[in-house]
């Protein structure tokens, strides 16, 4: 007899829709899999056998075929086990088949019967709405996961038994209570870190406003313990909050990354990966369930503290997806994109000893100097558009206080990004930082002394033709965060200043 | 001395010379053994081949002296755009003729005719810490162009930090300038060094006395340096420290009999404490460019003592907010976060400070400080191969 139940399984980002029939016919007892899948489906069988026997149900002793159909990608992981069980129990007569037709069934099999909820709930429940199924029913942990899709009904159940009811048309077991769904995961709401904790470093307090308003990619450098990674560390909080739609967005890559998912947050991801990560952890691979730190980032920031500490090849990675917001992956078997629109933040000392710049301190040698420069110049500080120093300070500095709290910020910030939103509506893209060529010569008109400026720039040998533009989109949020349609010959000084520039030094014996 | 005495002109050496040079590749090794100790090195450099042999030679003197022996003078060439000029060949550089110490023989990447020229104009030596601070590099590049503009010819160790500064700063103002590598010519430079070389080779020399593939580890840098000594007839020392190593030049030049000068650094700063102490032992202090060329060709003292090396405060034209920025710059006030006042507008002295830069009054130093340049530099700069003047102050008027 033959029976079939609807599941899904993650491949990259993408959701798949499985269907998984059974066959039970006379001959010799087995259990065969087949429909390309992986190690975690095929030791379902032994999972799935336990359960059934274990939940009071007879574990058809003959032969039994499985497959997952379509058979050209690979399933993976042990989200199948629910539909498999069930549509064991369905094709050997004890259930009627009838329940499955119009039902998504997601969750890993314990051998005593009960149901564990598996990673990716999200994005499964999100594929269960597309493939227009009426029912998901899976485990109570991750329930309000499911939730988060509108028009989807969600049907909790704990074990197998519970399963087999709500399939005939039973109640589902109750949803648990946040309070103890919070309880049993140990997991809190972070409070954002506010900017008003920051004394002094003004000028790199206004360089972090600038970065979020006009979404602009940005280095820290400066000697230990003047607060770069402080600073970094508050950007998420004067940014402004996730749109309904990016926030759903979001929590499916995080879902399928396997973090549990409590509520959509408005807060934009923070991802600050240590220096050690390599390229695959920064990126992503192919594989389910691992999506890299530039993806987690998406829409969000992602800081790269000790920029100068990364491997060479990790920070080549994140050219395509700086460039392109997004990056692909192909691998023999798999592929998979992932969108990687996030905000570049970077922290580095000046020098190898962190002392360069403070007074005499310093004890690099001008090999050393070299080294550092070049590990950090090249592919990476090619697509950061402000450089912003930070300096120890001394104590007249130190009383100088916060220059204003996130509030304040955020509002600013708001408001300079509603700007550039109406402005750029016909191009496309929504920020400064996303401005091409076109969207530059129509929005970014100077006066003559403007112009005369960054042609100066350009013949004294401090500007490139890429420095150039990122220089005008720069000024162009300065100018925004002003209010000030035109862009004005302070707003191109101001962003001359915070330039990534070359030392003299480094000038003089190149 | 050499046993033929004849000097082949195209050739530029003599056998005996060009075997002298072998002699030093095959004992370089050796050699380095005793640059500690500088005045021995000097000893033992100044042997005559036998000698030389017979006091570094130790367990391998004799297969060293069968080499030696046997060796045809066919078996040493030079690399490709490198000539030799040994003292016996009428563009020796006469500074370094008549001592027993000299080098025998140099080989010149350059060409030895132009040596003869550059080695006949005045000469001035650059020297100081490989480790330099931006205001050492700053001076030393500024010192080195202003002297080379003037026709004289700049002299300096081809090493890190004050030498490479003013060998950049005198090839810049299209210069007259000698470096000496502590390696043979041949030995791959540096990455960093390589533009730098290029530049040197269109209008200076390199020198070295050690063969072209002969790496001098410790001792060919030692070896230059008495070179340096004897070619130049002034040494300036920019930046120090009171380390051996750093002073060696000057210690060696002074007890030559020749001029020695120190810039003066600040108290505080450990990188100046040598400068410091040559100026107190009696060295003469320079401020620039005009101070060493005072000290060269000596004026009628009323003259001198109106004549500032360092440009008066303010540069004349300039916009007051800009003046005003570029002085609180130079008090060390140099950094955004030290120039604005709490509460004032930020964007004014962001918009100062770039104007500076742009003018060339301003560049950015270790941990991104503004650091003065020396206006001289900045104007001519401007004016020449850079920015048309009238577009500048166009862009600095009325902020
Ligand atoms: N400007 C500042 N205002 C207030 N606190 C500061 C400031 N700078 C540093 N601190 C304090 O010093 C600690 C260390 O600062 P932070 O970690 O940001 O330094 P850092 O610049 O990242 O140094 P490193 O180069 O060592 O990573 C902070 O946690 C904070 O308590
Ligand atoms: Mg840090």
């Amino acid at each position: 007899m033959l029976a079939r139940a609807h599941a899904f399984t993650i491949d990259g980002l993408r959701t798949r829709h499985v269907n998984v029939e059974v066959d039970v016919r006379p001959g010799l007892p087995a259990f065969a899999i087949v429909g390309l899948a992986d190690t975690a489906v095929r030791e379902a069988r032994e999972r799935i056998h336990a359960a059934i026997r274990n939940s009071g149900y007879e574990f058809p002793n003959r032969r039994i075929t499985a497959n997952l159909a379509p058979g050209g990608f690979p399933k993976a992981g042990p989200g199948l086990d629910l539909a498999l069980a069930c549509a064991v129990l369905a094709a050997s007569g004890q259930i009627p088949a009838v329940g499955l037709e119009d039902t998504a069934l997601f969750g890993e099999l314990g051998l005593d019967g009960s149901i564990t909820a598996s990673q990716g709930t999200l994005a499964v429940a999100g594929a269960t709405r597309r493939a227009a199924l009426d029912k998901l029913i899976l485990a109570g942990t991750r329930v309000h996961e499911a939730q988060l899709i509108p028009g989807l009904h969600v049907a909790v159940a704990e074990s197998l038994t519970s399963a087999v009811r709500v399939l005939s048309g039973g109640e589902p077991d109750p949803t648990p209570s946040r309070a103890s769904r919070l309880r049993a995961r140990g997991c809190e709401r972070p409070s954002l870190l506010d900017l008003s904790e920051v004394s002094g470093q003004h000028n790199a307090v206004r360089a972090l406003v600038i970065s979020a308003a006009g979404g602009h990619n940005c280095l820290f450098s400066g000697p230990p313990g003047t607060g770069k990674t402080m600073l970094a560390q508050r950007m998420p909080s004067i940014l402004p909050p996730l749109s309904r739609n990016e926030a759903l967005e979001v929590a499916q890559l995080h879902s399928a990354a396997g973090e549990p998912i409590e509520a959509l947050s408005s807060v934009r991801p923070f991802r600050a990966p240590h220096h050690s990560i390599t390229a695959a952890g920064l990126i992503g691979g192919a594989q389910r369930g691992w999506v890299g730190e530039a993806a987690l980032a998406h829409r969000g920031v992602l800081f790269l503290d000790e920029l100068s500490e990364f491997a060479r090849p990790t920070l080549e990675a994140l050219r395509q997806p700086l460039e392109d917001g997004r990056v692909s992956i192909v691998r023999a078997r798999h592929s998979a994109v992932y969108p990687t629109r996030f905000m570049l933040l970077a922290a580095t000392n000046p020098c190898p000893c962190g002392h360069a710049g403070d007074g005499d301190r310093c004890s690099c040698s001008e090999a050393e100097l070299a080294r550092h420069r070049r590990r950090l110049s090249g592919p990476l500080l090619d697509r950061l558009d402000l450089l912003v120093d930070l300096h120890r300070e001394t104590t007249s500095e130190g009383r100088l206080g916060s220059l204003e709290s996130s509030e304040q910020a955020r509002r600013r910030a708001l408001d300079a990004r509603e700007r550039q939103r109406s402005r750029l509506r016909a191009h496309g893209i929504g920020l400064n930082a996303e401005m091409d060529a076109g969207a530059l010569r129509e929005h970014v008109r100077l006066d003559g002394r403007g112009e005369a400026m960054v042609s100066a720039a350009r013949r004294r040998g401090l500007l490139s033709a890429r420095g150039e533009s990122r220089l005008l989109r720069v000024a162009r949020t300065i100018a925004d965060l002003d209010g000030v349609d035109r862009v004005r010959t302070r707003d191109i000084g101001a962003a001359l200043a915070l330039r990534p520039y070359a030392t003299d030094t480094e000038r003089s014996v190149a | 001395m050499s046993s033929s005495g004849t000097v082949h002109e195209a050739l530029g050496a003599c056998a005996g010379c060009r075997r002298r040079s072998w002699l030093l590749s095959a004992l370089s090794v050796l050699l380095d053994f005793r640059a500690q100790d500088r005045a021995r090195l000097d000893e033992l450099l100044s042997l005559d081949d036998r000698d030389l042999l017979r006091s570094l030679g130790g367990r391998r003197q004799s297969e060293l002296s069968a080499r030696y022996e046997a060796l045809s003078t066919e078996q040493i060439a030079e690399a490709p755009g490198v000539e030799a000029v040994c003292r016996h060949h009428s563009l020796y550089p006469r500074a370094l003729r008549d001592d027993p110490a000299s080098p025998w023989m140099l080989h010149v990447a350059g060409g030895r005719r132009r040596l003869a020229l550059l080695a006949g104009a005045p000469v001035v030596a650059i020297t100081g810490s490989r480790r330099a601070s931006d205001y050492g590099v700053e001076m030393a590049h500024t010192l080195a162009r202003g002297l080379a503009a003037s026709g004289v010819t700049v002299i300096c160790e081809l090493a890190d930090g004050i030498a490479s500064a003013a060998l950049a700063g005198a090839l810049e103002a299209g210069g007259p300038a000698l470096a000496l590598p502590g390696n043979g010519l041949g030995v791959r430079w540096p990455t960093t060094k390589r533009p730098l070389y290029a530049s040197l080779l269109r209008s200076g020399c390199a020198l070295s006395e050690l063969p072209h593939d002969c790496r001098g580890r410790r001792w060919g840098a030692v070896a230059g340096e008495r070179i340096v000594a004897r070619l130049a007839g002034l040494v300036v020392v920019v930046e120090a420290e009171e380390k051996p190593e750093e002073m060696a030049l000057a210690r060696a030049a002074g007890a030559r009999g020749k001029t020695v000068a120190a810039m003066p650094g600040r108290l505080t700063s450990p990188l100046s404490s040598g400068t410091h102490a040559l100026l107190v032992d009696g060295a003469r202090l320079v401020r620039g460019a005009q101070d060493v060329l005072d000290l060269l060709y000596p004026l009628a003292p009323a003259r001198r003592s109106s004549r500032g090396a360092v440009a008066e405060p303010g540069i004349p034209g300039l916009e007051p907010m800009l003046a005003r920025i570029l002085a609180l710059v130079g008090t060390g006030r140099d950094t955004p976060d030290r120039l604005i006042e709490p509460g004032e507008d930020p964007a004014k002295a962001l918009l100062a400070l770039s104007e500076l830069e742009l003018m060339g009054l301003l560049g950015r130093g270790a941990g991104g400080r503004y650091v003065p340049r020396h206006p001289a530099w900045a104007l001519e700069g401007a004016a020449g191969t850079h920015a048309a003047p009238d577009t500048l102050t166009a862009a600095t008027q009325g902020i």
